[in-house]
């Protein structure tokens, strides 16, 4: 039932294009506002639309249309699917077809996996896993693997017992375990292949991310980005779980794997050990760079691409420099773990604002000739396309509100800040915007080839941030940040957006009430979804922004939603309800949904093999097809 | 906070900061709080991490009285050096600097997991926790301990120490709280 309030976007007026323009951005801008605006008088013809930007992607692995095998469905991370059995025409006949409660209340971040006939699921902490057989009906459970996640390490994530979703690779499920350990099971037994510690729990290093394959191997990182923790991104077998390389986020050149043929694109990033020599003496060792967002992948050139988190400590009063590589993004070989580029968002970064957030790898026509960019939306307020084979930012546009910065300053890649907007110890510093969450978190956008755009679930949130001076405990926080966080002008929590990646524009904006916290996917029936902090999941017209569909869920929704066709050939939607995560900064906001853990899966209609009349299986004169006898009146 | 005992938290913290190989060490501000535990009788030092946490089995005795106070009970000044304690021991990480949660649980409220008398939430501290809380046990000498939960017990959640069985048994959730009542999304002491 769609929602009254939620009628449509609003498209942005001139008020966004002085904006967009006033950050000094080189690129035409009144261009991408005119093939909105063409869209806009053409949408009543019956022929398809163009795409209004022209990106497009690499959608390898190029796997089956209905199947979905890794967290973001490509290497790419578009979460693009090529379904369109649901679509615009029918998508208000979406109805719940069947749910699957994994018993756990911490927050629910990850997707479903579907790999033929069969559907995966893994739950925050303890971690359990579990395979439902979709040809069945009410999807019974095949197996359940618990890897007895050690209880220690809920109190060593800062942010919830989360876990963002995993990999599939070899006829194994790999994930990550509270933790610190990274675990493989059989897909057909749910029997453990392999387990591999990766750190010590106690020090406070926890594993929250996605596990990401490619062929033989698996990438795995960690958190702890608060607990001053060193942070890394490691490759290991997938046949085995031995780990083959480990790369650094902070450190000495050999810890960092910065070679000769590192090349970053501003001058300012290049240099002899820049891990140390951008940090008061030592203080690296604690500096965090810690990598919990997503990875992606390039065929084409055997890189992958990563952020980094926040320095540590969080007060940057006691880290004067730099701190590469923090808050940062990292493409390295594949095989080598070797760096090939770096760039970093946010340099001595002083309000929490990471580099984690995904890497989505775009192609786009771009001053007459195709660039091949990675489009990252960044917790600091901006969202970048970058040239993913230099580094270099072509475009770098707001997304959201914010205001501790001018603008990035395109000629030197480094953000201009406000000085009024640097915190000091010991003193109150009032609404910065955005707050150590940032404008968007971890929740992943999706992109669509048919209109060209970016989909976001993100925040309009500020803070009052008060830092004091701490000193490392190992497994303590490492941290210093007293904040309050509050929606920004607007009142509303969190908000919905169409993002142009060529020309850096946001096109129309869903203001959400809470906080907009889900990731989202993209329909060749051109459909986007996402969910809300308050528990309601929407389908949106991928070109116009139009809410045509919305339903209420048990909680909150920060999971990733999904899409896949199951063994009777329809498509079905699922996503997970389960708040929690950083979505707590608004818990005492009137309204805000309790805890859960439910996976609802939803088709048109609600129909699925295990719905409707005739799906009681009973022998012939069973209990059940006598239950008034065989029960003796207890019901 | 006597000379002797205040050398011992510094020179802890020090070990504590070298063994994580950070050069910054936290300043230290000195607060003339001339009373010292050990005149009010303070338990011997790991005697109450002897009261048990669960109900006890039979009709055993503790070692300690379970209802032991404070020994700081009515000292502003312990509370107040607590307070100094939660925050440079990285308390307020997790706690958060008002005490009201975060990646820990809520320490204003009067929801307990592991007991909220004086006793119990010394327990917790010199132990730790199964979920995350370090045992200060070995980092803290005894006075420290006895001073964090002083502070503690000022946000006014905590319960009194003659009232072991009745927070056991659950007879004090209405009692008047710091907070708000028990609100959702805590994580359990």
């Amino acid at each position: 039932m769609p929602s009254d309030e939620h009628a449509g976007a609003k498209p942005l007026g001139r008020k966004g294009l002085l904006i967009a323009a006033a950050l000094g951005s080189a690129f035409p801008i009144a261009a991408g506002y005119a093939a909105y605006s063409a869209y806009q008088t053409s949408q009543t013809q019956a022929a398809q639309p163009q795409s209004l930007t022209g990106a497009t992607a690499n959608f390898a692995p190029n796997d089956p249309p209905g199947e979905w095998r890794s967290q973001a469905r490509d290497y790419a991370n578009t979460r693009y699917s090529p379904l369109n059995q649901v679509n615009r025409a029918n998508v208000a006949r979406l109805k719940v077809a069947w749910t699957f409660s994994d018993g756990t209340t911490y927050g629910h971040e990850g997707a479903p996996l579907v790999i033929g006939d069969t559907m995966y699921v893994v739950s925050p902490y303890p971690n359990v896993a579990y395979a439902l057989d979709l040809t069945k009906p009410g999807a019974p459970i095949k197996w359940s693997y618990d890897p007895k996640t050690s209880p220690t390490a809920i109190g060593k994530a800062c942010c919830d017992a989360v876990l963002r979703g995993w990999a599939y690779a070899n006829g194994k499920l790999i994930y990550n375990t509270l933790d610190a350990h990274t675990v493989a099971v059989d897909a057909q037994t749910g029997k453990e292949a392999w387990r591999t510690k990766m750190a010590n729990v106690e020090n406070g290093i926890t594993m929250t991310m996605a596990a990401f394959a490619v062929g033989d191997k698996v990438f795995v990182g960690n958190s702890g980005g608060e607990m001053g923790v060193s942070g890394w991104l490691a490759a290991l077998d997938t046949n085995t779980g031995k780990e083959l390389w480990r790369a650094y986020g902070i450190g000495p050149d050999n810890m960092t794997k910065i070679g000769s043929d590192f090349a970053p694109f501003y001058p300012w990033m290049r240099g002899r050990d820049m891990g140390v020599a951008t940090w008061p003496a030592g203080m690296w060792k604690t500096g965090a760079a810690a990598a919990w967002g997503f990875v992606s992948y390039d065929p084409a050139t055997n890189l992958v691409y990563y952020g980094t988190s926040n320095p540590g400590p969080r007060v940057p009063a006691q880290r004067p420099g730099d701190n590469l590589f923090t808050s940062s993004v990292f493409a390295r070989d594949a095989n080598t773990g070797m760096a090939k580029w770096a760039y970093q968002y946010t340099p001595h970064d002083q309000w929490d604002y990471d580099g984690v957030n995904e890497h989505m790898l775009l192609n786009i026509p771009w001053q007459g000739q195709r660039r091949d960019v990675l489009v990252h939306l960044d917790r600091n307020g901006f969202a970048y396309t970058i040239d993913r084979h230099t580094g270099q930012v072509l475009v770098a546009g707001q997304y959201g509100y914010q205001n501790w910065s001018s603008g990035i300053d395109l000629r030197t890649g480094r953000p201009v800040v406000k000085p009024e907007m640097q915190p000091k110890i010991g003193q109150k510093l009032e609404r910065v915007c955005p707050p150590d969450i940032g404008t968007k978190d971890w929740q992943p956008p999706a992109f669509s080839p048919r209109t060209g755009l970016v989909y976001a679930a993100i925040f309009n949130i500020c803070m009052d941030l008060t830092d004091h001076a701490v000193s490392y405990i190992p497994g303590t926080p490492y941290d210093g940040m007293e904040m309050k966080r509050y929606p920004a002008s607007g009142g509303n929590w969190g908000a919905f957006i169409a993002w142009d990646p060529v020309h850096g524009r946001k096109l129309w904006e869903i203001p959400e009430k809470f906080m907009a916290m889900s990731g989202v996917v993209t329909t060749a029936g051109d459909l986007v979804f996402y969910g809300t902090v308050d528990g309601w999941f929407r389908a949106v017209d991928a070109w116009s922004g139009k809410v045509l569909w919305s339903q209420k869920l048990s909680s909150g929704v920060i999971g990733q939603p999904m899409t896949y066709t199951g063994p009777d050939g329809r498509q079905y939607v699922a996503v997970f309800a389960g708040v929690g995560g950083a979505a707590m900064v608004s818990k005492d906001e009137p309204g805000f949904p309790p805890r859960g853990g439910t996976l609802y899966v939803f088709s048109i209609d609600g129909q699925s093999p295990s719905s409707g009349g005739g799906m009681l299986v009973t022998s012939p004169g069973g209990a059940a097809s006598l239950s008034d006898e065989t029960q003796q009146g207890r019901h | 906070m006597d000379g002797i005992a205040r050398t011992a938290v510094v020179a802890v913290v020090a070990a504590v900061i070298a063994a994580g190989g950070t050069a910054w060490v936290m300043g230290t501000s000195h607060q003339d709080h001339a009373a010292s535990a050990t005149g009010r009788g303070l338990p011997e030092e790991g005697a109450p991490a002897r009261v048990p946490v669960g109900e006890l089995a039979g009709a055993a005795e503790a070692t300690l009285p379970d209802n032991v106070p404070n020994p700081f009970e009515g000292d502003a000044g312990a509370a107040e050096e607590g307070h100094r304690l939660y925050d440079r021991m990285n308390c307020a990480g997790c706690h958060g600097y008002k005490a009201k949660g975060g990646m820990g649980p809520d320490l204003t409220d009067n929801h307990w997991r592991y007991g909220g008398t004086p006793v119990q939430i010394y327990k917790s501290i010199y132990e730790g926790r199964p979920k995350g809380m370090p045992a200060w046990g070995r980092a803290l000498p005894s006075d420290s301990i006895w001073q964090l939960t002083s502070y503690i017990e000022s946000l006014g959640g905590s319960f009194p120490a003659g009232s072991y069985h009745a927070g056991m048994q659950g007879d004090l959730g209405d009692q008047k709280g710091g907070a708000q009542g028990a609100g959702k999304g805590k994580t359990s002491k």
